[in-house]
């Protein structure tokens, strides 16, 4: 049998196993719940009855609750993967049943209309849309979680929460955060809109695309009920052995980012492999766009590193489950093995942050000055130093720790040095901006907002570089503003304006720009009052993750929970926009913005096989600009000296 | 009076004599008669000396508890305003552009993508090496201060010089910080182990602290004295101070280490040498000669 | 002749979801089994550089285990020549495939599973019999998860081995296309380096060179 593949090849085709699609026409979002739901309780109930509380075993004694909610959560993660689906794909390339093409489309969604998007569906435009609707649920969770923290911090002549459910509090709140914060350009973007930018039908591993969102998807349960069990009383960091006086609601941060670690690393996977093979015909390396280019170096910074994070999670969730000793003192465990392989990732994630961020804003801002990007070679180059010398400054953030007080030295060298590359971006910006006529629309103003960010957190992150500044600064307030100016200020608004670009390929609507500008530049001005006032609590010595604190440190904390009302009020009028602007806003062209990258040139809303012709590409898509004026003028002038210079002779 | 003159007549057509060597200046010239330069050059130099002045800011609002206390504060605060000073120009810079951006070289606003394009400036050498050599010159410049600032402080820190580069007429002060949750304890073994649970240290004596903790993770920060190091479970850390005011500042866990990490505060008492005698005596301890 | 008869007699095999011939797509796989290696490299080092730093350490004198009852070495290098095996018989199934001998891979591809699963059986039992509990200190920590680890790994590739039969009856693997049995000794091929990495840590990184650290809780050395 054969199949006609985009009307251009009958190719020869395995045995159809059933109808198209095969055991993924069953299985939903609704049949992965229950069977989550009910795999985790069966453990729950066989396990407790199998081993009851206090066994001994032979190798594991003490075979305690702990152990039995970490199977439990496990159990869900599985359970759910087996409802969704995910697990069709090993199965039937164990027996040999691979997909036919009649398989493969009804899994990217052919013909099923909104449903697809409660399914494996393998469609990357399907999955972006997917990781979009996550992202902003993970960023509103944690921001609710925000507006109690800062309700805390601002009744500072009482506590509002017990003080175990306020550090529960906080620690979530960074770590949904941090994971929205992962995901937020990558995921939506990454996955919808590079296929399209670089020419291709669809990613490199569609199946693994659709694996590494409903991973995610899995992951999030454990994590959010970790309030209902006590809570993760540690920090986002957790770090050992605090961690294990925890309840058991620790156990779901250990499970969720165990599960998160593998979906992040599949999609890296899957990034770079579509990056580095699936490139349109003519689209050499430097044809390449530069959101590109980010998305890869994210990718390849997240591959590498986050197997640390998760092994950090694995080992601790074994001392705390089983009662070995990785970060346990008394018996031969180090507190400082923990913080080590927990910065291994901990700083390039914040880069996994920025730079696609960056990318993004460095793709639209060519489109809304009309110039060529300023040297995209140095932009390049930038992205290149920046994950290389990443991996080489973790122990910045252990400057304090005492585990090795020479080794401030060389890594105050390296957390100094990756200011250069960091520099070339911000080169490249400035050069691209430089003699530009600016079209003000929303996209072009968020990058304002995210260059001003990054000069704050710039500068502040120079003082922290240094280590006997950090003697002063570590721990406190201080680097709380920093990290949110640098994550927050540089990262989500630009994040923001990324949404509000490609925001009409996706949805196939224009953004309402001027509702969305008053939530964005409310959100902003906000965002200045709360971290401002923040370094100065800081400054005056106001620790970190602390509830109640000295009375001089009230008028900071005031200021900064009113700015954090407000960013919520702003954030809420973002995202009314969007909500506003995808069901019933202005129709949107295919390219509404008069772009040069490839995804502008195909249909807006982009049909299943997004190309009816794979492109062949030709240049760069910077090719916008008119000659510079003064250049004549230069050409003139030499010309002049040189005449001078002849007559003189 | 008769001068000759040989200047070309008025109104006299002649071009002046050529010089013998040509005007090397004329890019630059050229380049500063453009609209635009002059006014980003002097946003510039507004936004650098905007600029400088947050370090002081910063140190103002360090201070605001009694700090500096020691010479390691005054050198942090110290490298805060140098810091500041030496990265002005290059967030001078930056802001420069992008708000001139706003106003001075046109905008265009509606619905439809621009008619006019800017100037397709791909490259520019001297702005590329201006820029790559002013960030390396500022990295350098960073580390460089901080190694050797570094070196100084753990020098004085850790016992080899003592702070005022004296020689040691001071005899030091070992002092073991053992945290725990939820507050620090202070025993001093060289005065007869008499243990306390707030710091009461003579002015102007280097201090040495051997710091551990007996469950958690905690972090020894005395704030106005800039010192802080982890106090690690299994472990023993180090550091050092000289305090050089007198007066009552704060200690506080730097590290989250529980329900009450928000409590665990106490005080350094720093007194004078009489002081510090009487009230080692009166803590059942003996003087060290 | 038409462009879609010309295709249909084209020699070129392709992919039965995408049209593009096999070598695109197999080229695509090998840089993503790479990739993953690359990732559980990462992971591998994690658990190395654990029970190095733990062995450096000596953390409260409490890295050995109860009476220095240290892991016998030998069911470790058994375990590594165990996969080591695996992974030649599978690369000798490859060569036969190529070669176009299915005889031989089907040989090859029923050793290595064989050999797979009698070692996983090894090393469950390994991690059943230590002459210590994974409570007893930090030497025992590090030891049982590079076992737990070498387990999983086993179990992958006891699953890949295992599909290569089935896929060959399928059609599957060919003389002309046989690209999944490669890169399933590719894996194989990275999974005797880590499980030689945790057996020689584990075997020759047995007492601590450390031997004064600080009792837990006082200032004494």
């Amino acid at each position: 049998m054969t199949a006609v593949i985009h009307e251009q090849q009958a190719v020869p085709q395995p045995k159809q196993h059933g109808k198209p699609g095969g055991f993924l026409r069953h299985t939903n979002i609704v049949t992965g719940v229950l069977l989550g739901v009910i795999l985790a309780v069966a453990t729950y109930v066989i396990g407790g009855l199998l081993v009851p509380w206090g066994t001994e075993d032979s190798n594991f004694a003490q075979v305690g609750q702990e152990a039995l909610i970490a199977a439990t959560y496990a159990a869900w993660v599985i359970g759910f993967m087996i409802g969704i689906g995910a697990f069709a794909g090993p199965i039937r390339w164990w027996l040999g049943h691979d997909l036919t093409h009649a398989d493969a489309e009804y899994m990217a969604g052919k013909d099923q209309g909104k449903w697809k998007y409660w399914k494996y569906t393998t469609d990357h435009k399907v999955v972006g849309i997917q990781y979009l609707v996550m992202a902003m649920a993970l960023l509103g969770f944690g921001g609710l979680l925000a507006m109690l923290i800062r309700t805390e911090l601002g009744v500072t002549w009482a506590e509002v929460f017990d003080p175990n459910f306020y550090n529960s509090i906080i620690g979530t709140h960074g770590i949904v955060m941090v994971i929205a914060m992962i995901i937020v350009v990558a995921g939506p973007l990454g996955n919808f809109i590079m296929p399209l930018m670089i020419g291709a039908r669809d990613m490199a591993f569609p199946r693994l695309n659709a694996l590494s969102f409903w991973l995610l998807f899995a992951a999030v349960p454990p994590l959010a009920s970790n309030l209902l069990l006590g809570g993760i009383r540690d920090g986002w960091t957790v770090y050992q052995p605090l961690g294990t006086q925890a309840p058991v609601g620790m156990i779901g941060y250990q499970i969720c980012i165990i599960t998160f670690a593998f979906s992040t690393g599949i999609a890296g996977v899957n990034l770079i492999t579509t990056i580095v093979t699936m490139r349109a015909r003519g689209m050499t390396w430097n044809r390449v766009p530069i959101f590109v280019i980010g998305i890869l170096a994210a990718a390849i910074m997240g591959l590498v590193w986050f197997p640390m994070y998760q092994y950090s999670q694995v080992l601790a969730l074994s001392d705390f489950a089983f009662q070995s000793s990785f970060f346990i003192p008394q018996n031969g465990g180090s507190v400082w093995l923990y913080e080590n392989l927990f910065w291994l990732l901990g700083h390039p994630e914040v880069y996994v942050i920025v730079i696609p961020a960056t990318a993004a804003l460095l793709e639209l801002m060519v489109v809304f000055l009309r110039k060529p990007l300023f040297s995209y070679k140095i932009a390049v180059a930038g992205f290149a130093g920046v994950v290389g010398i990443s991996s080489l400054v973790w122990v910045h953030h252990m400057y304090m720790t005492g585990w090795s007080p020479a080794a401030g030295y060389p890594f105050m060298l390296s957390t100094e040095l990756i200011s250069i590359p960091f520099g070339f971006l911000v080169l490249v910006m400035l050069g691209t901006i430089w003699r530009g006529k600016v079209w003000t629309r929303l996209p072009m103003m968020c990058v304002y907002a995210m260059i001003w960010n990054k000069i704050i957190g710039g500068i502040t992150g120079v003082y922290l570089s240094d280590v006997p500044v950090d003697q002063y600064m570590h721990g406190s307030m201080f680097v709380v503003a920093h990290f949110h100016f640098m994550l927050m200020g540089a990262g989500l608004f630009g994040a923001m304006g990324a949404i509000a670009y490609w925001f009409p390929k996706m949805t196939g609507r224009m953004l309402n720009e001027r509702i969305g500008s008053i939530g964005f530049w409310l959100s902003f001005f906000a965002f200045q009052l709360t971290f401002g006032s923040m370094f100065v609590a800081g400054l005056q010595g106001q620790p970190r993750r602390v509830l109640q604190f000295d009375n001089a440190f009230n008028v900071s904390n005031w200021l900064s929970t009113i700015g954090a009302y407000l960013i919520g009020v702003g954030m809420l009028i973002f995202l009314y926009a969007i909500i506003t602007s995808w069901r019933s806003g202005q129709v949107a062209p295919s390219n509404p913005w008069g772009a040069k990258t490839l995804e502008w040139q195909t249909a807006t809303p982009v049909p299943l096989e997004n190309f009816p012709v794979l492109p062949v590409v030709t240049s760069d898509p910077y090719d916008y600009g008119v000659p510079d004026p003064y250049l004549a003028i230069e050409k003139k002038l030499s010309d002049e000296n040189q005449d001078v210079t002849a007559g003189a002779r | 009076m008769s001068i000759v003159d040989d200047r070309p007549a008025a109104g006299s057509d002649q071009p002046e004599e050529p010089t013998n060597r040509p005007d090397v200046t004329y890019r630059l010239r050229e380049w500063l008669s453009r609209p635009y330069v002059r006014p980003i050059l002097t946003m510039f130099v507004v936004f650098c000396l905007l600029v400088i002045p947050i370090g002081w800011l910063v140190v103002f609002f360090m201070n605001m508890s009694g700090a500096p206390a020691s010479d390691i504060m005054s050198e942090i605060e110290k490298t805060i305003l140098v810091f500041t000073i030496v990265s002005a120009p290059l967030m001078a810079i930056t802001l420069t552009i992008i708000i001139y951006s706003l106003v001075g070289w046109g905008r265009v606003t509606g619905d439809e993508p621009p008619m006019q394009e800017s100037p397709a400036i791909r490259s520019n050498a001297i702005g590329t090496y201006l820029w790559i050599g002013a960030t390396s010159l500022l990295a350098a410049f960073l580390v460089i201060w901080g190694l050797v600032e570094l070196a100084t402080i753990t020098a004085s820190s850790y016992g080899s010089v003592s702070a005022n580069q004296q020689p040691n007429a001071v005899k030091p002060i070992d002092v073991n910080v053992t945290g725990q949750q939820w507050l620090w304890s202070f025993e001093y073994p060289d005065q007869g182990k008499i243990s306390n649970e707030v710091l009461v240290v003579p002015i102007n004596t280097p201090i040495y602290f051997n710091v551990t903790s007996v469950d958690v993770i905690h972090s020894f920060w005395v704030v106005e004295l800039g010192i802080k190091i982890d106090a690690n479970p299994g472990a023993i850390t180090n550091t050092g101070v000289t305090p050089n005011k007198l007066g009552n500042f704060n200690i506080r866990c730097a590290e989250l280490c529980g329900m009450h990490h928000a409590y665990m505060e106490t005080q350094i008492q720093v007194v004078t040498q009489d002081q510090f005698d009487s009230w080692v005596r009166e803590m059942g301890g003996k003087r060290t000669v | 002749m038409s462009e879609l008869a010309a295709n249909t007699q084209s020699a070129v095999p392709r992919s039965a979801t995408t049209g593009e011939p096999v070598t695109t797509t197999a080229r695509r796989n090998r840089l993503g089994i790479w990739m993953c290696i690359v990732s559980d490299a990462t992971g591998t080092v994690a658990l190395l550089v654990a029970y190095v730093y733990l062995w450096s350490l000596n953390v409260n004198n409490a890295w050995a285990p109860p009476k220095d009852t240290w892991a016998d070495p030998i069911p470790f290098w058994l375990i590594t020549a165990g996969v080591i095996v695996a992974t030649l018989a599978m690369w000798w199934a490859v060569s036969g495939i190529r070669a176009g001998r299915t005889g031989q891979f089907v040989a090859g591809s029923v050793i290595a599973s064989l050999v797979t699963l009698v070692t996983l059986i090894g090393q469950i039992v390994q991690l059943s019999t230590f002459p210590f509990d994974i409570t007893d200190g930090a030497y025992a920590s590090a030891t049982f998860w590079l076992c737990i680890a070498t387990a999983l790994h086993l179990s992958v590739v006891g699953f890949l081995t295992s599909a290569m039969i089935g896929r060959l009856r399928a059609g599957r693997i060919t003389r002309e296309d046989h690209s999944h049995a490669r890169l399933v000794a590719m894996w194989m091929t990275w999974v005797c380096v880590a499980v030689f990495a945790g057996a020689f840590f584990a075997t020759t990184l047995n007492a601590s060179p450390n031997s004064n650290s600080p009792t837990f809780g006082t200032f004494q050395e």
